[in-house]
């Protein structure tokens, strides 16, 4: 908050209000209406108390009770609308904060779906930013764009009351209402201010919370849970939360100190307001200038003012929202300067495409001085198992990432058939492949879905006309079954509770946890079911390196099997990523990558003939078993 | 889970409320005295505008200018302390609970649930939720014994508030039932709203973990590939809106719950003002008892609102308190089991072995081990191979006093191993494990970590990440080994590979292990590194079998890395079916030669 933010923060109250929009139009009224009779009782119950007195003091003894019927009626009616509006602002304070951050939340999500490349996305200060906009407080003094915007509603209320309130004073004399409302406002804006500077103090204390949340998973984590008590890290654990925990919390502790301490200077704040007026009244009473139906509005309606303009809780939250308004604005900005798209985008060739071609291509990450890849020339053909081999760390899943566009090479190009992949629409492009990650997600959803997430609705994608026609909620079941008898998942859905319907995440209801290589044959059927539904590559990063040896050799089977042509259409094209070269051998065409380049291409003889790195490679693995050559044909297994 | 006859939750609440106190008292001593000073004072103060208030009332009618006057500055001093209470006391409340919290409960919970000895608790869904419900409390319980006083604080002032009625008219004492009827309503309400917070909650942790997905936090590549981040972002939509129905719906009920109740008391209280009013008309009363009465009428919805909320939260923390006082209990249990902790041998020379071990993992009805017996020398390198399920892993999580025996037993040189002090036992052994753990610290500190007391020994680390061939791991990162790993952290993020070869690095930050387990330490690896890292391996072993006699533990499902073993076991359905050497068990032709011959072929057929 600068110092020059009079029609800026106006602006931004504008905004937060604003979202009310998203609260739909029943709800939002009904809250305003709800809070304004809430925020009213307590000047209102002021004016009809004094009614009150005002008929018994006023008229003598007979008549009293019947003359007193209707301010009494009317005061009982006053605090039914308070209790009334107490507890209807409940719901729909919660149903308004809400749907309001359910709306912002999906336009935050929409925003970050929208760039099609990682860079700008994994990026420390965009994560940063993600994190301060997502509307899901972990942290006690956490805000979201609905709580700012509820605060908002009470405040807009509150200053009704304030207006009914000086209305009041001023019914004794104009000049009351400036000695009490003064003093009033100036409490506002000095807890205006330490709102906004104790927002600031909880921003620096989730970074050191961040770092402790490592080792709060950790602890309950059953991996991380076995190195702890091997290593014994107990001790070392909990005294290294406790020393970052104190340390980036203080500042939020200090300013809450510093709080507490300034609240005598609003205690004499009220002082100041009241007491001058409240004798002054009480003065004109005994003097006679004014009922004492009028003293008790005043003594009983004056000190609201200070309730009224809004505690330091609603200021908080109201403060931010405005910071969370400008991070989304930064947020938004930040993506859209990363998304230079080319304004004009190809059509991505049908189903019927060509080659796949790696021109001198060269990457390195963004804010990496490291060269991943340097001049590879590739390329990458449908109805071919390619094997990409290389040590840890050659530029393998690089080379996977860049092939699907979620980087663009720093030099060279890709290009299909002959098109720059720069300038193909990326959705088009991607609709034509599908993709094991080694690190491919775990959705805590069903089984079914997590395998029909390998494929988006389509429509968008001209190589995807099999399932296309296929909305999100009739998936073929024999589609299903299908991949998952290719890629051995049907055992899996066999085993559960709920078979395809179980959710695979143990926090869910009737969910279970599955082991590491279950995970594998997951991917692997979801990855399937993507080339069922039209995909012309299916890549596969490292798909078997949890599974044992006959599982691996059957779904290598399976996966080669692929690249046949199959319902008249032409065979998918594979790119194979494995350490395994028992397995890669068999691949058609194999590159090694070594150190960012392709350094040797061809068959498995081949390259065994031509003694180089490959080879080597593979002796090593095979040389175990040379040592012993009095293998035995029993027990050939299943591994036809 | 629960041994022992436990006295019940009630019973042991009140010594548990005192020792957060304490906690509260040693953490924040000033703010502590503070807190409670102030709960004390705002029960004072809650009537003392309704009294100024009717002071100044009848002195004004009366026209005694002196009282009236005083009481009228009495009035605004009685304002201004009560919104001074009202804000000190939420503010001192909030901040000492999670100071407390933070720094008192926090690190006893955590330091509670690493005390467990074994990894069941961590591994096992249901008791993994009461776990987990623990670790995420630690500042509702912190906030327990606060909100317990503030109740107190609440109740207090509901009594004097109908006290004071009582001392205008006896009759109006009749109130007090009568407020119990929103009181009762409003819990009521308040009850519905916590069964759909839990009901919600599903949904919740959904729509949260699926946003991560679609935000980049913890993925994102894979759904714009596919292009199925819509349909996710549906999902996550879906579960958002169904939350929302769930909560919102169980509010709106509240909330006609607690207007009832209110009706009810209302209409009962004009009943009582105009008792009032036919007192102040018959002279027997005054008009300040009236304003008295209203503004008493006026504070007792706020009352019972705060006694509500403060009573609720209360009775809520019962979720919180109830797994965290078992989680204890169990720590307890547990150490308790370790019975006479001996210290571990030095060396070995005779080694170790699995005497009839069985295990059933809690929840299942298979055995995973099934009257298991080997002999793993002093000085060996045991390979234990066999497929999926087999055993492989619960093996060498029993050796590492992971798990306890259901029957049989452990032993280290001839002495059960549940005899010997778990934590030193560990101690002597290292282990990189399939599932190794991933810790985002700097890249020198995840390796370190291994031998915290060489952790800072110059050249220690260096010499571990060697051993594990992972220099040009370091080499590559910015800030070498100082580097911050984790992308949420600011930090790196490493391959599956790299992590691989920091836990291995892990792993061989002890010089002098009795027992070294490698459970499928290359998985991520390629062809090279595992060789490399086998034969060092199997070096360091021998070297270590010189010294210390150590056992080395190979787990793997890729046999050409274990023929070197000096023995070798193949798992079958938690038994051991074969036992020798490579040589001795190809000679048989049996289980371990077939497999082998699966894996052979691979390199030696024609493809």
């Amino acid at each position: 908050m600068g110092p020059t933010h009079g029609t800026g923060t106006l602006r931004t109250l504008a905004r937060i209000l604003a979202r009310l929009r998203d609260a739909g139009a029943v709800p939002a009224v009904a809250l305003v209406a709800v809070r304004l009779m809430e925020r009213l009782v307590t000047p209102v119950t002021a004016v009809a108390l004094a009614a009150l007195v005002g008929t018994l003091s006023g008229a003598g003894d007979t008549g009293t009770v019947t003359a007193a019927l209707l301010p009494l009626g009317f005061l009982a009616l006053v605090m039914l609308a308070g209790h009334l509006g107490d507890a209807a602002a409940e719901p729909l304070e919660y149903l308004v904060s809400s749907r309001i951050d359910g709306a912002h939340r999906d336009r935050v999500a929409r925003m970050v779906r929208e760039p099609s490349e990682l860079g700008t996305l994994e990026a420390p200060q965009t994560q940063a930013l993600i994190r301060q906009v997502r509307a899901d407080p972990e942290h006690g003094v956490e805000t979201t764009p609905g709580d700012g915007t509820t605060a908002a509603v009470r405040v807009a209320a509150g200053l009704a009351g304030v207006a009914v309130t000086c209305a009041v004073l001023a019914s004794f004399a104009w000049w009351l209402v400036p000695i009490v409302l003064v003093p009033a406002l100036v409490t506002v804006v000095l807890r205006y201010r330490l709102a906004v500077a104790g927002a600031a103090t909880w921003v620096s204390a989730i970074g050191g919370e961040q770092h402790v949340d490592v080792w709060r998973r950790a602890n309950v984590s059953a991996a991380e849970g076995k190195d702890i008590r091997v290593f014994g890290l107990r001790d070392w654990m909990v005294d290294r939360m406790q020393s970052r925990l104190g340390e980036s919390n203080a500042p939020l502790w200090r300013h809450v100190e510093h709080r507490l301490r300034v609240e005598w200077l609003m205690f004499v704040l009220v002082l100041v307001g009241l007491v001058p007026a409240y004798l002054l009244v009480t003065l004109g009473s005994l003097e006679g200038a004014a009922t004492v139906a009028t003293q008790t509005a005043v003594l009983a309606a004056g000190a609201t003012l200070f309730q009224l303009l809004g505690n330091g809780w609603d200021l908080y939250q109201l403060a931010g929202a405005g910071r969370d308004l400008r991070a989304t604005d930064r947020l938004a900005s930040e993506i859209e300067s990363a998304g230079s798209a080319p304004a004009q985008r190809v059509a991505a060739p049908g189903a019927a495409v060509g080659e796949v071609r790696f021109e001198g291509v060269g990457f390195r990450y963004p804010g990496s001085e490291r060269m991943v890849l340097e001049g590879v020339d590739l390329t990458v053909r449908p109805g071919e198992l390619l094997a990409v081999v290389g040590l840890n760390g050659a530029g393998k899943s690089t080379l996977i990432k860049l092939l699907c566009g979620l980087y663009r090479p720093t030099h060279g190009r890709i290009t299909v058939d002959g098109t720059d992949l720069a300038a193909v629409d990326p959705g088009q492009w991607r609709a034509l492949l599908s993709v094991i990650f080694q690190d491919f997600d775990r959705y805590p959803l069903s089984v079914r879905e997590n395998v029909v997430l390998g494929r988006g609705p389509d429509g968008r994608g001209s190589g995807a006309e099999g399932l296309g026609r296929t909305g999100p909620d009739e998936v073929g079941d024999a589609d299903l079954e299908h991949v998952a008898r290719t890629s051995g998942l049907a055992d899996i859905v066999a085993g559960l509770p709920a078979g395809w319907d179980t959710p695979l995440s143990r926090g869910r209801t009737g969910g279970v946890d599955l082991s590491g290589g279950q995970w594998q044959q997951v991917a692997l059927a979801r990855a399937l079911y993507g080339v069922r539904a039209g995909a012309r590559f299916l890549v596969a990063d490292e798909p078997t390196a949890h599974l044992d040896v006959r599982t691996e050799f059957r779904l290598f089977e399976r996966l080669a099997d692929q690249r046949a042509e199959r319902d008249g259409r032409d065979g998918a094209g594979i790119v194979l990523i494995s350490h395994r070269l028992s397995t890669v051998r068999r691949a058609d065409r194999i590159v090694l990558l070594d150190g960012g380049r392709i350094t040797e291409e061809g068959t498995h003889p081949e390259l065994m003939a031509l003694r180089g790195t490959y080879a080597d490679l593979f002796e090593t693995q095979a040389a175990r078993f040379r040592n012993d050559n009095r293998a035995t044909e029993a027990d050939r297994g299943d591994t036809a | 889970m629960t041994r022992s006859i436990q006295s019940p939750l009630w019973r042991r609440l009140p010594s548990l409320w005192w020792e957060v106190l304490t906690l509260s008292w040693r953490c924040t001593p000033g703010l502590t005295v503070l807190a409670l000073v102030v709960l004390a004072l705002s029960v004072v103060a809650v009537p003392g505008v309704a009294l100024t208030l009717r002071a100044t009332v009848d002195a004004t009618a009366a026209g005694t200018a002196g009282v009236a006057l005083a009481a009228a500055v009495g009035v605004a001093v009685a304002h201004a302390l009560t919104s001074t209470f009202q804000t000190v006391t939420g503010e001192v409340l909030t901040t000492v609970a999670d100071r407390t919290g933070r720094m008192g409960v926090h690190p006893r919970v955590h330091r509670a649930i690493a005390s467990v000895p074994g990894i069941a608790h961590l591994e096992r869904g249901d008791v993994l939720d009461r776990v987990d419900i623990v670790r995420r409390g630690t500042g509702q319980i912190g906030r327990s014994v606060w909100n317990v006083l503030l109740s107190a604080s609440h109740v207090l002032k509901l009594l004097v508030t109908v006290v004071l009625l009582g001392a205008v008219h006896p009759l109006l004492l009749s109130l007090i039932p009568l407020a119990a009827v929103p009181l009762w309503t409003h819990r009521r309400g308040q009850a519905l709203v916590r069964r759909a917070e839990v009901e919600g909650a599903e949904n919740h942790r959904l729509q949260q973990d699926l946003f991560e997905t679609v935000a980049g936090v913890t993925g994102g590549g894979e759904t714009r590939v596919s292009g199925a981040d819509a349909r996710l972002d549906g999902l996550r939509q879906k579960a958002w809106l169904e939350t929302e129905r769930v909560r919102f719906r169980a509010r709106a009920r509240a909330a006609a719950w607690t207007f009832a109740g209110w009706l009810v008391f209302v209409a009962a209280f004009a009943g009582g003002i105009a008792l009032v009013i036919v007192q102040a008309s018959q002279g027997t009363g005054t008009v300040g008892d009236l304003v008295l009465t209203v503004m008493l009428a006026v504070s007792l919805g706020q009352t019972v609102r705060g006694t509500v909320t403060a009573t609720a939260e209360t009775a809520g923390a019962r979720r919180v308190v109830e797994p965290y006082l078992w989680l204890r209990d169990h720590v307890a249990g547990e150490l308790a089991r370790e019975g006479t902790a001996e210290e571990p041998p030095r060396s070995l020379a005779e080694g170790l072995a699995l005497d009839r071990v069985s295990f059933t993992y809690p929840g299942t009805d298979r055995p995973a081990l099934d009257g298991l017996s080997a002999r793993l020398p002093a000085g060996a390198v045991v390979a234990v191979v066999g497929e999926f399920g087999s055993g492989k892993t619960t093996l060498v999580k029993l050796l590492l006093g992971l798990y306890r025996p259901d029957s049989g037993a452990v032993r280290v040189e001839g002495r059960d191993l549940a005899g010997v002090s778990t934590e030193r036992w560990r101690a002597r052994c290292s282990a990189a494990f399939q599932d190794f753990g991933r810790f985002e610290l700097s890249f020198g500190e995840t390796v370190g970590i291994g031998d915290l007391d060489r952790m800072h020994e110059p050249g220690a680390v260096a010499q571990a990440v060697r051993e594990a061939d992972a220099e040009q791991i370091v080499d590559g990162l910015p800030d070498g080994a100082g580097t911050q790993l984790g992308r949420r952290l600011g930090g790196i993020e490493l391959s599956e590979g790299q992590w691989q070869r920091a836990a291995l690095a892990r792993a061989s930050m002890r010089r002098d292990p009795l027992l070294f387990v490698l459970d499928e330490p290359t998985a991520s690896l390629d062809a090279p590194s595992e060789e490399s890292i086998f034969r060092r391996y199997m070096e360091r072993a021998r070297t270590h079998a010189r010294g210390t006699g150590t056992v080395t533990v190979v787990v793997s499902h890729r046999f050409s890395t274990v023929a070197g073993a000096d023995l070798v076991l193949v798992m079958e359905r938690g038994r051991i079916v074969e036992s020798g050497t490579h040589a001795e068990l190809m000679a048989i032709g049996g289980r371990y030669a077939g497999l082998y011959g699966i894996q052979e072929r691979a390199y030696t057929a024609d493809p």
